[in-house]
C-alpha cells in the first residue's frame, strides 16, 4: 500500500518583504486506494504541493515522503499541459520514462496507450495529435510506469469541455482497474466530487481549511441530487474562503 | 525568372560602352574551358575549389569546437556570460574583411590566414547560438524528466541536445555563410591558391569573365548547399514538426462513448 506523507510543509517563495507565502505548515496523509482531490483558489499553493511531492521544487520546512511498503515509491505525473516531447514518437515517449526500455515495458506502453484510445497512433509525434490526445498520451505516460502513486495537476483544465469529459472517464476507469493512489489538484469543484473519495480544501496563504470523505457511489452524474448537493457544499465553503483571504 | 535575366543581361550589356562587363555567353564560355580544365590558372576550377573548401570545414570545425562550449557555458552560468558577452558584440561588428587583412599580415601566405579567418568569423555565431540554445531549453520538459526520474544521460541527449538543433543550424548556416566570405577575402591577400586566389588571378588578368564566373559558381555551390545540403538534413532532422500542409487532425469526438466502454471492459 502506497503512502503520501506532508508533515508540516511549508514553502516561501523570495526573502525579505517580499516573500510570498505559498504553503504555510501543511499536514496531511493519503494511503491505499484513495482519490484525493486538492482544490482551492488560484494561489493557494495546490501546484506547489505537487511539485514539491515530485522533487521539482524542494522545500522551505517541513518533509514529504512517498511510500509503497516502507520503501520509496514509484510516482507518476500528469502535468497541466501533456509535456511531451515534440521530437519523439508517442511510443517513445512513453518508452524514455520507462527504467528499463525491454520488450515488456513495449507492451506496457501500449496497453496504456490502447487504454486510452490512442493504440493506433503509437507512431505519430505529439505535433500531429489534437491537444485532448496528446494529453491522453500524458496520462498513459503516467500509468505505463505502473506508479504506485499518481499525481495530476490540473490536467484536464486546459481542455474544452467534452473532451475533459470523456478523460475524465477514462481516469475513473484507469483509477478503478489499477488501484492506485492518487493525488489529484484541480480549481473546478465538480471535477473534484465526481472523481474523489476524499476531498481537501486549500485556502489562500496556502493552509488545509477542510478535509471532507465524499462517499457516493460511483460513477457520479454531475445532475444526481446528491452530487449537486455535496458539489453546493464544498463550493460554499470556498466562496467562504475567498472572502475571508480576500 | 533567372532566363530573363540571363537574356537582359545578354542583350544590354552590348549597348554599354564599357567594355569590363562581359556578356554571359563569354562567361559560360570561359567557365566551360575552366571546368575542363584548360586553364591558365595554376589550379583548375576543381582543384581551387577542393583547397577552399578543405579550409573552410576546417575553420567551421574549429569554430564549432572552441565555440560550443564557450556557448554552453555562457547559457549555463551568468558570470561566464557577461565575461564573454563583449568580446561576442565585437566579433559580430568586425567585418570579415578586417580579419582577412589581419591574419594575412599576422600570418602571411599559406593556408593558416584563410582558415583562421573562417574560425573568427564563424565563432561569434557559434557562441551567441550555442548560449541562446541552452537558455532555450524547455524548463517543463527537464522538470518532466525530474518527475519521472529519468537518468540525467537520458535528459541530456532526449531533451537538452533536441532543443539545441535549431540553434545548432542556425549557428551552422551563418558560420558557413559569413566564413566563406571572410575565406574568400583571406585567399585574396594572403593565399597561394584556392577559389579566392583564382579570382584574384583573374582579376589581375584584366579578365572580367573569370571574376564574373567564379564569383556565379560561389552562388550556384551556395544555391546548392542551401537546397538540397541544408533544406533536406533539416527536414530530416525536424521531421516531428507539423508541417503547414498537414493539419493537426481533430479527434473525432462522435467517435469517443463507442470507444469508452470497450475500455471498461478491456
Amino acid at each position: 500500500m502506497a503512502t503520501i506523507k506532508v508533515d508540516h510543509l511549508s514553502k516561501r517563495f523570495g526573502t525579505g518583504p517580499d516573500a510570498v507565502t505559498a504553503l504555510d505548515d501543511v499536514n496531511l496523509e493519503v494511503s491505499g486506494h484513495t482519490f484525493v482531490s486538492v482544490v482551492g483558489p488560484s494561489g493557494c499553493g495546490k501546484s506547489t504541493l505537487l511539485n514539491i511531492l515530485s522533487d521539482i521544487e524542494t522545500p522551505t520546512s517541513g518533509r514529504v515522503s512517498i511510500t509503497h511498503e516502507g520503501t520509496a515509491a514509484r510516482v507518476g505525473y500528469v502535468f497541466q499541459s501533456a509535456r511531451l516531447l515534440p521530437w519523439r514518437s508517442v511510443m517513445d515517449n512513453l518508452l524514455l520514462v520507462q527504467q528499463e526500455k525491454d520488450a515488456a515495458a513495449r507492451r506496457r506502453c501500449q496497453d496504456y496507450l490502447d487504454m486510452v484510445s490512442l493504440g493506433h497512433r503509437t507512431k505519430d509525434y505529439p505535433g500531429m495529435l489534437s491537444g485532448g490526445m496528446q494529453q491522453r498520451v500524458g496520462i498513459a505516460r503516467a500509468f505505463s510506469i505502473e506508479p504506485d502513486v499518481l499525481l495530476m495537476d490540473e490536467p484536464f483544465s486546459h481542455l474544452d469541455a467534452i473532451t475533459a469529459r470523456t478523460l475524465r472517464r477514462d481516469l475513473h476507469t484507469l483509477w478503478q482497474e489499477t488501484k492506485k493512489t492518487v493525488m489529484f489538484v484541480t480549481h473546478d469543484v465538480g471535477e473534484a466530487v465526481e472523481l474523489s473519495n476524499r476531498v481537501v480544501v486549500f485556502a489562500k496563504g496556502g493552509q488545509v481549511r477542510e478535509d471532507i470523505a465524499i462517499d457516493l457511489p460511483f460513477p457520479r452524474d454531475p445532475a444526481n441530487e446528491q452530487v449537486a448537493i455535496t458539489k453546493a457544499n464544498i463550493l460554499r465553503k470556498f466562496e467562504e474562503l475567498e472572502m475571508v483571504s480576500s | 525568372m533567372v532566363l530573363l535575366l540571363l537574356l537582359v543581361w545578354q542583350v544590354v550589356t552590348p549597348l554599354l560602352e564599357t567594355r569590363l562587363i562581359p556578356m554571359p555567353l563569354d562567361v559560360a564560355s570561359f567557365m566551360w574551358d575552366e571546368i575542363r580544365g584548360e586553364t591558365l590558372a595554376r589550379t583548375t576550377v576543381w582543384e581551387a575549389f577542393g583547397i577552399s573548401l578543405a579550409r573552410l570545414l576546417t575553420g567551421l570545425a574549429i569554430a564549432f569546437a572552441i565555440g560550443t562550449p564557450i556557448g554552453l557555458a555562457m547559457g549555463a552560468w551568468k558570470a561566464v556570460d557577461s565575461f564573454f558577452k563583449d568580446f561576442i558584440v565585437v566579433g559580430l561588428a568586425m567585418p570579415s574583411l578586417v580579419w582577412a587583412l589581419l591574419t594575412g599580415m599576422w600570418f602571411g601566405m599559406g593556408n593558416l590566414a584563410p582558415i583562421i579567418t573562417v574560425v573568427l568569423a564563424a565563432l561569434p555565431f557559434v557562441v551567441l547560438n550555442a548560449a541562446e540554445g541552452v537558455r532555450d531549453v524547455p524548463s517543463d520538459l527537464s522538470e518532466m524528466g525530474r518527475a519521472f526520474e529519468m537518468p540525467r544521460s537520458r535528459v541530456v541527449r532526449h531533451i537538452v541536445f533536441p532543443s539545441l538543433m535549431p540553434f545548432f543550424f542556425a549557428a551552422l548556416r551563418y558560420g558557413l555563410g559569413n566564413g566563406w566570405k571572410g575565406l574568400v577575402l583571406a585567399e585574396v591577400w594572403a593565399a597561394t591558391n584556392g577559389a579566392g586566389w583564382n579570382i584574384r588571378y583573374w582579376y589581375d588578368a584584366h579578365r572580367a569573365a573569370g571574376v564574373v564566373g567564379y564569383a556565379l559558381f560561389f552562388v550556384i555551390f551556395a544555391l546548392i548547399v542551401e537546397r538540397w545540403g541544408f533544406e533536406a538534413l533539416s527536414n530530416r532532422v525536424f521531421r516531428w514538426r507539423p508541417s503547414t500542409d498537414r493539419d493537426v487532425v481533430e479527434e473525432d469526438l462522435s467517435a469517443q462513448p463507442t470507444k469508452i466502454p470497450q475500455t471498461q471492459e478491456a
